[in-house]
């Protein structure tokens, strides 16, 4: 193909083909935003953000985060059950269930207007 | 009138007042809660802005934890200890219909665990979003609500303590009567 014909088929290409690969680009720059903006939203509505600890201003307490479930000892689904394995049970489920009553999760009251310091005291005068 | 409908009038009386009486003070309630600030607290609340905002950020973050932490140790007991044993009576021909119900009950009480919890964050999280600087009186219906919801999280959290007794007692009763038969079948 000469010089001349070749410059004369380029001038024939259509906006389309002459950017095929720009707009190749710019297609998989736009779905991948979409699907990052669509996962962000799955992640959010979930719940699974709030059992995000790597998240910004979580890190100081991720430390704390009980990864280790070892004090739950596999209790075989399978197997007889006489005197025995049923006190076994009882010995590893007490166990558990105790721990957890022993603490009030959740409980107290410190969104109170009177613990978050809106309430009664007047700081603004220092003044009670 | 007969003593029979003097009777029926009063008793209609009686349960409208009551009515009347429950309508007042609930209302009464409602209204307190949504009173508007006066300007004293609303001095305080941006004199305290900072501080507030602070503790309510550790509480986000410290009611983070606790929720990652309980969640997996009702996960776990669930997972590993409640559906193991009502499978391993069911694979023995065992009856564990009551043991079954608890567990199930229980399942349905962490997931409103669940969505109470994240409720009550998004909550927290758009109280510590407003400035309460400027909006004092919309921060503070904020941390209200929030208070509220947080609460629901505490009486979700009662709920699956709740069920807990109740399988370990579904168990300990179960336990009685298989040494009872089993006693019997050895006599």
């Amino acid at each position: 193909m000469s010089e001349e014909t070749r410059s004369e088929a380029i001038e024939h290409l259509s906006f389309w083909d002459k950017h095929r690969f720009l707009v190749l680009i710019a297609i998989t720059i736009v779905v991948a935003v979409g699907l990052v903006a669509v996962s962000l939203v799955i992640y959010n509505m979930s719940g699974a953000a709030q059992l995000d600890l790597s998240r910004p201003g979580y890190k100081a307490v991720a430390s704390q985060a009980q990864t280790n479930t070892a004090a739950f000892a596999n209790y075989s689904a399978t197997g007889p059950i006489n005197e025995e394995t049923i006190k076994e049970f009882q010995k590893l489920y007490d166990a558990q269930a105790d721990s957890i009553s022993a603490v009030d999760a959740f409980g107290g009251d410190p969104l109170n207007a009177d613990t978050l310091e809106f309430g009664t005291t007047d700081t603004t005068t220092g003044v009670e | 009138m007969n003593i029979r409908s003097r009777r029926f009038t009063f008793g209609i009386v009686a349960s409208s007042l009551v009515a009347l009486l429950a309508v007042v003070f609930f209302a009464g309630s409602t209204l307190a809660a949504d009173e508007p600030l006066t300007s004293e607290q609303k001095q305080r609340i941006q004199a305290n802005c900072q501080s507030i905002k602070s503790t309510l950020n550790q509480l986000h973050v410290s009611d983070a934890l606790l929720r990652v932490n309980r969640g997996q140790f009702y996960e776990s007991l669930a997972g590993k200890l409640m559906d193991r044993f009502n499978g391993r009576l069911a694979a023995n021909d065992i009856d564990a219909k009551s043991m079954v119900a608890i567990t199930g009950s229980y399942r349905t009480a962490l997931n409103t665990f669940r969505t109470d919890y994240q409720v009550y964050e998004h909550q927290l999280a758009d109280a510590l979003a407003i400035d309460c600087t400027k909006e004092a009186q919309a921060f503070h219906d904020s941390v209200e609500e929030a208070r509220t919801k947080r609460s629901k999280v505490h009486q979700d959290v009662l709920r699956l303590n709740e069920y807990i007794s109740d399988y370990k007692l579904a168990v300990n009763t179960f336990a009685e009567s298989y040494g009872e038969v089993s006693t019997g079948d050895a006599e």
